[in-house]
C-alpha cells in the first residue's frame, strides 16, 4: 500500500527536509515539503495527504503547534495523522500530556531527533493503515489489511 | 514555610547530658575565656551575624541588635514592614504576625531592602516572648542574609537549564551526521554520486556545528588564563574571514572582510578574539540562513578605529535582525532564539571575551533590517 500514500513533510531545517524526502521516496511513499508552518499548512489544505511529518519546533510565528492545529481544528483534515518531531520530544511529549482538554495540540506520535529510522517506519505504515480503516477505505480482517470497495 | 512545635523546640535535653558542675566548667573552659566574659550578653547578641529585632503586636520594633542597625538603620519605634521593605502593608505571609496568632515558630524567605538601597534575600525566623500567663507580649525575629544562596540556587538552575539547551543542539546535529551519513550510503548503494556528495555536504555542516559546540563547551567550562600577545588586528580579521569562506558561499552569503592599514598592532589575548570572532561571524551567517525574505546575503568583518583610543571590530549582517526583548537577552546564559544552532552558548562566548579584556559591546539591530556587534577595545 505504501506507493500509494502521500506524506507531507514541514521542517525548517533544508537538510532534515532532503534526508526526510529521501529516506521515505525510497520506501516507497510520495513526498511533498515545506519549509515553514504557513507553506505547510498550504500544502496539506491542496494535497490532502494520508500523513504529516511535523517538526514541532519550527522558529517562525506559524509554529508546528500552531500547524496542528489548524489541522485539528479543520473537520476535512482532522483525521490526517500527524507525527511529531523535535529534539525536545520529552518535553514536548510531557506538556502535550498536560493540554489533555486541548485535543487539536494532539499529535499521533513524537519521535526524539536523531530519528531512529527503523522505527518511524512501521510507526508511519501503522498510522497510514489507521487512517484507511477510519475512512472507511480499507478493512482489518484477522491482522491483515483489506481495501473496501 | 514551616512550623515548629515551640513547646518542645530545643527544649528535651540528650539522655547523656548532665548539668555542669563549677569543676567540670573550670576544666572545659578554654584559657582565653576571658574574652567572652568581658564581652558580656548584650554585647554578644549585638555581634551576632543576623538580623535580631522584637517587635510588638502592632509590628513596630521594640529593640534591634548592631548588626541590624548597621543595614536597616535605627529602626527602633518604627514598622517592621516599613524598615525591611519600605512598604506601609504588612508582608503577605508575616511570620512575626503568624507567631502572635498561634504562639508558634515560623519560618519565611523574604526580600528586603538594606539602608543602601540594595536588595537582600533574607529567611526570617520568628518566635513568642510570652509573659506569665503565656501570653505573647513579642515576638523575637531572626533574620539571615541567604542572597548568595539564592544565587547559587539560580546558577543552578541555569546550568540544569543549560544542559537541556545543550543537549538539544547536539541531538539536531546527531540528526544531521545520521541523516546525512544515510544519504550518502545511497548515493554509494545507487552509484548516483550527485546523491552521496549532497548527503556529504550535509555531514560536513554538522561536523563544523559540533566543532563549533565543543569549543565553545570547553571556553565557557573553564577559566583561562589570558596570554596578551602583540597582534595586527587587520590580519585576524583576514584570517577569520577566510576560515568562513566556504561555509559562507554554500549559503549564498557573500563574506567580505574591510580593515585599516593606519591600525597599530594591538596588545591582546589573540586566540580569545579569534574565538570572539568565530561567533559573531557564525552568529551572523546563521541570522542570514534565517532570512527568507532575500535570496543573497553579505556578511562583513571589520577592523578599524573606533576613535583616537579605541579599536572596534564589527561584525555586521543583513539577516533577519533582532526585536528589542530579543535583542536584550542575546548575552543570557545558554540564550537562543530556537535552541538548534548553538549559537547561544558561542554568544555567551563572546560576551565572556569581551569583558576579560575590559571592553564594550554595542548591539544594532531591528527585525528585517539586519545586525551589527561592534566590539569596543582600548587601543593601548
Amino acid at each position: 500500500m505504501g506507493n500509494l500514500s502521500k506524506i507531507v513533510i514541514i521542517d525548517d531545517n533544508p537538510d532534515f527536509r532532503f534526508i526526510m524526502e529521501t529516506f521515505l521516496k525510497r520506501n516507497g511513499y510520495e513526498t511533498m515539503t515545506a519549509g515553514d508552518g504557513q507553506k505547510g499548512i498550504e500544502l496539506i489544505e491542496k494535497e490532502r495527504p494520508d500523513l504529516i511529518l511535523l517538526d514541532v519546533m519550527m522558529e517562525s510565528t506559524y509554529t508546528g503547534l500552531n500547524v496542528c492545529k489548524k489541522v485539528r481544528t479543520n473537520p476535512d483534515l482532522k483525521d490526517i495523522p500527524i507525527i511529531g518531531i523535535s529534539g525536545m520530544a520529552d518535553e514536548l511529549g510531557v506538556q502535550v500530556e498536560k493540554w489533555g482538554d486541548e485535543d487539536y495540540f494532539k499529535v499521533d506520535e513524537f519521535f526524539d531527533k536523531p530519528v531512529d529510522k527503523e522505527k518511524l517506519l512501521p510507526r508511519i505504515k501503522e498510522l497510514l493503515e489507521e487512517g484507511l480503516i477510519k475512512k472507511g477505505k480499507a478493512v482489518r480482517i484477522g491482522g491483515k489489511l483489506y481495501p473496501k470497495k | 514555610m514551616d512550623d515548629i512545635d515551640h513547646q518542645n523546640a530545643g527544649r528535651s535535653p540528650c539522655p547523656e547530658e548532665k548539668e555542669l558542675t563549677d569543676e567540670d566548667e573550670l576544666i572545659n573552659r578554654p584559657d582565653n575565656s576571658s574574652i567572652v566574659d568581658g564581652l558580656g550578653l548584650r554585647s554578644i547578641i549585638d555581634l551576632l551575624p543576623c538580623y535580631l529585632s522584637i517587635q510588638d503586636r502592632s509590628m513596630h520594633i521594640l529593640f534591634a541588635n548592631q548588626t541590624f542597625k548597621y543595614d536597616f538603620g535605627e529602626g527602633i519605634g518604627k514598622l517592621c514592614h516599613e524598615v525591611y521593605k519600605g512598604s506601609p502593608e504588612k508582608c503577605e505571609a508575616c511570620p512575626v504576625q503568624k507567631t502572635f496568632n498561634d504562639k508558634k515558630v515560623h519560618i519565611s524567605e523574604e526580600t528586603v531592602q538594606l539602608s543602601t538601597g540594595e536588595m537582600a534575600d533574607m529567611i526570617v525566623y520568628s518566635s513568642p516572648i510570652e509573659d506569665a500567663s503565656g501570653n505573647v507580649e513579642a515576638v523575637i525575629e531572626m533574620s539571615t542574609n541567604i542572597t548568595k544562596v539564592k544565587e547559587m540556587q539560580k546558577e543552578l538552575k541555569n546550568l540544569g537549564q543549560s544542559i537541556a539547551i545543550l543537549s538539544h543542539d547536539i541531538k539536531n546535529i546527531l540528526e544531521g551526521l545520521q541523516g546525512g551519513a544515510y544519504v550518502v550510503d545511497e548515493g554509494i548503494k545507487d552509484g548516483d554520486m550527485q546523491l552521496a556528495t549532497r548527503g556529504w555536504d550535509i555531514v560536513k555542516r554538522n561536523i563544523d556545528e559540533i566543532t563549533v559546540v565543543a569549543q565553545n563547551i570547553l571556553y565557557s567550562s573553564k577559566k583561562r588564563e589570558l596570554k596578551y600577545r602583540k597582534f595586527s588586528p587587520n590580519r585576524i580579521v583576514i584570517d577569520v574571514a577566510d576560515m568562513f569562506q566556504e561555509k559562507a558561499r554554500a549559503m549564498d552569503i557573500n563574506l567580505k572582510y574591510e580593515t585599516n592599514q593606519a591600525l597599530p598592532l594591538v596588545k591582546l589575548d589573540p586566540l580569545s578574539i579569534r574565538r570572539m570572532l568565530e561567533n559573531f561571524i557564525w552568529n551572523a551567517l546563521e541570522a542570514c540562513k534565517k532570512d527568507k525574505a532575500k535570496h543573497f546575503h553579505t556578511v562583513v568583518v571589520r577592523a578599524g578605529f573606533h576613535d583616537r583610543f579605541h579599536l572596534k571590530f564589527e561584525v555586521e549582517d543583513d539577516g533577519v535582525g533582532m526585536d528589542e526583548k530579543i535583542r536584550a537577552s542575546i548575552f543570557d546564559e545558554f540564550y537562543s532564539t530556537k535552541g538548534s544552532d548553538g549559537t547561544g552558548l558561542g554568544l555567551l562566548v563572546a560576551d565572556r571575551v569581551i569583558k576579560e579584556h575590559g571592553g564594550k559591546v554595542d548591539v544594532l539591530t531591528a527585525p528585517g533590517k539586519g545586525s551589527t556587534f561592534r566590539v569596543i577595545f582600548r587601543l593601548h
